[in-house]
Formats: C-alpha cells, structure tokens, sequence
C-alpha cells in the first residue's frame, strides 16, 4: 500500500485516469478524424459546384462573342473573368488541344497536355480519342504554387446557332465544339479548412483534458481521499493507537470498509482492554500473593528461629537444673554448719538466692519454650487485667503511675491459663512502666475485634514512654533481648508472652513512634 | 529402717539426695541408670525410689512401669527438670506417687519424702495413689 503511495503512478487512480484518457483520446481522434473528412468532402463538393458554375458562366460570357466570332472580345472576357480572387486562369481549347484564348496569353497557342484531366478526363487514350470513358471525369485537384488548385474542364456542345453562325467555323457534324478549362485557387477554403480543424483539434483536446481532469477530482473524492485515509488509520493502528476511528462520509463500498474496519478496531481495542485487565488482574494477584507468602516466610522464620532458639534455651535450662540442684544442696549443706548470723552464713545465703535467680531465669526461658504446666479453662479477660492492675497499684514501682482503664462491657471469655494472662499482663505493664521510668498514664484498654473471620479479645496497652526505635523493632520478641540496665530485665518477658499466645492461636502487634510512646495490643482467640 | 533408691544419671543429683537425706536418719544407696536401679531393686526392698526421668539407658517411665509391676510395694517419686512435668504428669497416672522438680532444695526434698514415709505409716495397706 505505502509502495504505492510513494509511486503515484502506480495508484488506482491513476490507472483509471491514464486508461479512460487513453479511450478518450482514441474515440476523439476518431471522431476528429471523421469530422474532418466530412468537412473536407463538402467543402470539395461545395468548390465543385462554383467551379461548374464558373466554367458555365465563362461559357455563358463568351457564347455571344463566340456567335459573332470576335477573338479579342473573347480574350478580353476571359481576362476580366480571371481577375477575381481564387481564379488562377480560365483558358478555351479546340477539340485537338490546342488553347484558342486564355487569361494566361502567354499559353495562347500551345497544346494542353493530352495525360492530364482536359483529355483524360474523357478519354481513357490520348491516340484514340473516339474512346470514352462512360462517366467523364471534369475536375482534378493539384498542388500549385500558393496552395492547392481545383482545374475543371466543361465540353462546349455544339448546337444550331454555333453550326449555322456566318463565321462557319463549326460543322454540324462537330458534337464538341472546345473545351473551357478552369483553374481555381483553394488557398482560402484550405484555410478556412486548417483553421476548422484547429479548432476542432482544440475542442477535442480541451474535452479530454477536462473529462480527465473531472474523473481525476472523482476519483480522488471517492477513491483515493478515503482510501488514504483507511491507509493512514490503519498505519495508526499497527502503530498501536487503539482510540482512532476512520471518519465515515459516505454510504459506499468505501464507507461500508470505513465502518467495518472501525468495527474491527473496536474488536480489537476491546480485546486489548481486556487483555490489559487480566494482566493487571493477574499482577494484582500474583502481587498480592507475592506479599502473602513474604508475610508467612517471615512468620515462618520467626516462629522457626524463636522455636529453635526455645529448643536451644530448653536443653540449656536443662543441663543446667541438675548443677543448680548441687549448688542449693551443698549451700544449704554448708550453711548449717554456720551460726545463723554468721558471716560465712549470711555469704551462703547470697549463693542461695542467686542460684534461686538462675533458677526463676531458667524456668522463665522454659515458659517460653512452652513446657509450662497449664492450668486451662475459661478465663475472663477482664477480670484477669481488674486483678492484675490492682496488685501492682500498691507497689512502690508503680507510685507515680496513672491507669486509664477503658475495657469492653461485653464479657470477653478467653481459653487458656489465669496465670500465664496475668504474666503476660504484668509483663506489658512493667515493660510499660519501665519505658516511662515510672512516671505517666498506661492505658489499658480492651475490644473485641473481628480478624480473617475469627473473633479476637484485643487488649491494648499503651505507654507515654520512650518508643521502640526501628532497629529494635524486629528483635523485640527474641529471647535474651532487652534495652533495659544490666540484671533489671531478662529479655524473656514478651519472648515468654509471645510464646504463650502464639500457642493458643494469638498474637501480639506493637506500634510505636520513638518520643511519644508504645501501644501493645495482644490478641487472644475468643472462646466459643 | 527406711531404704531409699536414688536412680540418676547426674552424680551431683544422686550426692545432694544422698547428703540431703542421709542426716535425717535414711538409708540411702545411690544408682547412675536406670539398669543398675533395676539390679539394686532385685538385690534388696526399697521403701521408695526417687527416679530421675531422663536417663540415658532405660527411660524413667519405663523404669517406673517395671518398678510398678515387680515391686508394687515401693513407691516412686519423679525428680524431673522443668521442661518435663507434662511427662511427670503422666508418670503420675502411671502410679508415682508424686514428683520434685529440679532444683530442689533440700527442705523441699526432706519434707516431699517426709510425706510419703508419714502416709506409708497412717495407711500401711495403700500401694497406689490414685
């Protein structure tokens, strides 16, 4: 298509114009060609017909002068005869040849050239001139100095005034007395012939050229424009432009391929469109699962590395049990043999509670490694919190501390152990008070709240505190780890919280903005 | 007299019970496994048996469950570490009669047995706790 644009010649249109041009050009020659002989005929016809008349009226002018016999009256006839326009000479010859008169008077005397149309014309011998030819032929036509010349030759008959006239110049057995011989110019009817046919010519070409020049207009209007502008959609369209629409104007084969084609983009867009939803879909998809499966490597990792690390801390806690059961014993041991207020007695007692540390320390890391002992059932949660707060209000640590309580009307019914809620609670809310450094509002509030289809008892405790940096955020539930002074913290408390709630099927989110303070919200699967 | 068995792998546990209860007038012999515990019990009656639950060579339950069938009269505490209470537990439905969770003190130990010898001598006919 695009080859053919480069090559306008190549182009329909092109073709259609070149081939009726071409047709047109053939009939018109023809018909030019026909006019033009038609005009030749007549007018050859129509100079005939004068030059009869005129060798007629020679003949008529001088048949007195002849009847009288006066050569000079004759001559000077045919002289004047001669003058006008066109006439070239008019001469009268015998029946032997020879010219008697003519205008021409140099010729007077000579002999007429027996092959030419005066002789001729009726006799098909010059020697035997008593043979004729059954239909005498009178004029001829020849090219002459100044144009063409029509030469025609007219019998003068005999008759009784000729035969019976006093000069006795003719018997009255002669038939033909002599001839007159016209010669005509055609120069003005050539003329006039040349410019007709000029004219003609001109007509001729300018119809062509305007036949040519409508069907070009045409042709381009319903053929070339709109197909142009097809080419150009359709170039827009394998460019990828979906949105454009070929104009429809007219009700033709062209408008009928405009629309279809604008169907058919339609179609296409429309299968583009939904070919783009799918993918879009399918990376909405693929995107969203992409974050569900980093979620549960990520809780798989956690829930891996605080399970071997409770493994790890098990088998430690352990081991260890049975040095410390030496350690207590001996001690014990050993401090009997002292006076009670001993020094030696009171130094035993500083191993004993230690190793009584050791040994609240290893029974926290295996809480957290979930071999507690469990006393399970159903436990309001509220009351638990009511409980909890109450027994830490009259500590010294907690002095300087405001609880705001906002909890949940609704009974929230929790399966599990009393004890280990109330550890975890007392964890958060020592966590809480040690990020305040004792002093500021804890907000403890409970909801019920509704996750992945499944109820939750959502207990939040919020702090006034420090906050948890970035950094900290993704240790905060390992073992061991905590930002608190050397020998205050353990780092086991949310460890050990969140092993307990990770094990009846809760989980604990943190949020906290660094100055401004920490919430906790621990949630636990309500009992059915 | 009152015999006491301490089976254990850890010879500081055996020496703590050892030195713990021998003062407060026990006859107490001292095995590292549960296969020599075993040899002792067909060598001589024992009132009691402390039982360590991890053992090396012969796991305590099953130590227990022999104790039980041969020698119903001998009755058996676990001493367990922490993380193996849910087991002790079981060895309680299994017929032991109670169990110390490691570490002990020795008052804790005195009084765990004390208890057991008291019992013993209210109601000579009890084999079982149920």
């Amino acid at each position: 298509m695009k080859t053919n644009l480069r090559h306008p010649e190549k182009s329909i249109a092109a073709k259609l114009i070149i081939a009726i041009g071409l047709l047109m050009l053939v009939v018109s020659f023809i018909f030019w060609y026909a006019i033009r002989m038609k005009q030749e005929k007549d007018i050859m016809s129509l100079a005939q017909k004068y030059a009869v008349s005129f060798a007629d009226f020679t003949k008529r002018s001088t048949r007195l002068s002849m009847l009288h016999f006066e050569p000079e009256e004759i001559q000077q006839t045919l002289e004047n005869l001669s003058t006008p326009v066109g006439v070239n000479k008019v001469s009268i010859f015998d029946h032997q040849g020879r010219i008697s008169y003519s205008s021409a008077t140099q010729d007077v005397g000579k002999s007429v050239d027996k092959t030419t149309i005066a002789c001729m014309g009726c006799h098909s011998d010059p020697e035997h001139s008593a043979q004729l030819i059954p239909s005498p032929q009178e004029w001829n036509v020849y090219k002459a100095k100044g144009g063409t010349s029509l030469k025609i030759v007219r019998p003068i008959p005999n008759e009784p005034s000729c035969s019976g006239a006093p000069c006795h110049q003719h018997s009255k057995e002669e038939k033909i007395l002599g001839f007159v011989e016209a010669d005509l110019s055609l120069a003005l009817l050539d003329e006039a012939l040349l410019k007709q046919g000029l004219a003609l010519t001109a007509y001729v070409i300018t119809f062509v050229l305007a036949v040519s020049l409508f069907l070009g207009i045409i042709i381009y209007k319903i053929v070339s424009k709109p197909v142009q502008v097809l080419v150009d959609g359709m170039g827009k369209v394998a460019g990828g432009d979906l949105n454009h629409s070929v104009p429809i104007n007219s009700v033709d084969e062209m408008g009928i391929l405009a629309s279809t084609f604008n169907s058919m983009i339609g179609d296409l867009k429309a299968a583009r469109d939904q070919r783009e939803k799918w993918t879009h879909m399918l990376e909405e998809e693929i995107a969203k699962k992409t974050e569900e499966i980093r979620n549960t490597h990520a809780n798989l990792m956690q829930t891996e590395k605080l399970a071997s690390l409770g493994r790890m801390a098990a088998g430690v806690a352990h081991e260890i049990n049975n040095p410390l059961t030496g350690v207590v014993t001996f001690s014990h041991l050993l401090k009997k043999r002292f006076p009670p207020e001993s020094t030696e007695a009171e130094d035993l007692n500083v191993i004993i509670e230690q190793s009584e540390r050791c040994s609240k320390i290893i029974k926290n890391l295996l809480t957290f490694a979930r071999a507690t002992p469990s006393d399970k059932g159903k436990v309001n949660i509220n009351d638990i919190l009511n409980r909890t707060i109450f027994m830490v209000k009259n500590q010294e640590k907690f002095h300087h501390i405001k609880f705001i309580e906002k909890l949940e009307d609704e009974q929230l019914v929790v399966f599990g152990d009393a004890s280990q809620f109330q550890q975890i609670f007392l964890n958060m809310i020592i966590n809480a008070a040690d990020a305040m450094n004792g002093r500021g509002n804890i907000t403890v509030r409970t909801r019920k709240i509704s996750e992945d289809n499944n109820d939750f008892a959502e207990i939040e405790f919020t702090d006034e505190g420090s906050g948890i940096s970035e950094k900290d955020m993704p240790k905060l539930f390992e073992p061991f780890f905590t930002t608190k002074p050397v020998g205050k913290g353990t780092g086991l408390g949310l460890s050990v919280s969140h092993g307990i709630v990770k094990h009846i099927g809760g989980h604990i989110k943190v949020k906290s903005t660094v100055g401004k303070g920490t919430s906790f919200f621990v949630r636990l699967p309500l009992s059915e | 007299m009152k015999k006491i068995l301490v089976i254990d792998d850890e010879s500081i546990v055996r020496i703590s019970c050892e030195r713990t209860l021998a003062p407060e007038g026990y006859e107490v012999r001292v095995a590292s496994g549960g296969r020599e515990g075993l040899t002792f019990l067909e060598e001589e009656t024992f009132s009691l048996v402390l039982l360590d639950l991890k053992m090396p060579d012969i796991d305590g339950i099953e130590v227990l469950n022999t104790i039980k069938a041969k020698w119903p009269q001998t009755k058996v505490v676990m001493i367990t570490g922490y993380s193996t209470v849910d087991t002790a537990v079981q060895a309680l439905r299994l017929g032991a009669f109670n169990f110390i969770e490691k570490p002990f003190t020795p008052d804790t130990l005195i009084s765990a047995v004390k208890e057991i010898f008291d019992r013993m001598d209210q109601k000579p006919e009890d084999n079982t706790r149920g």
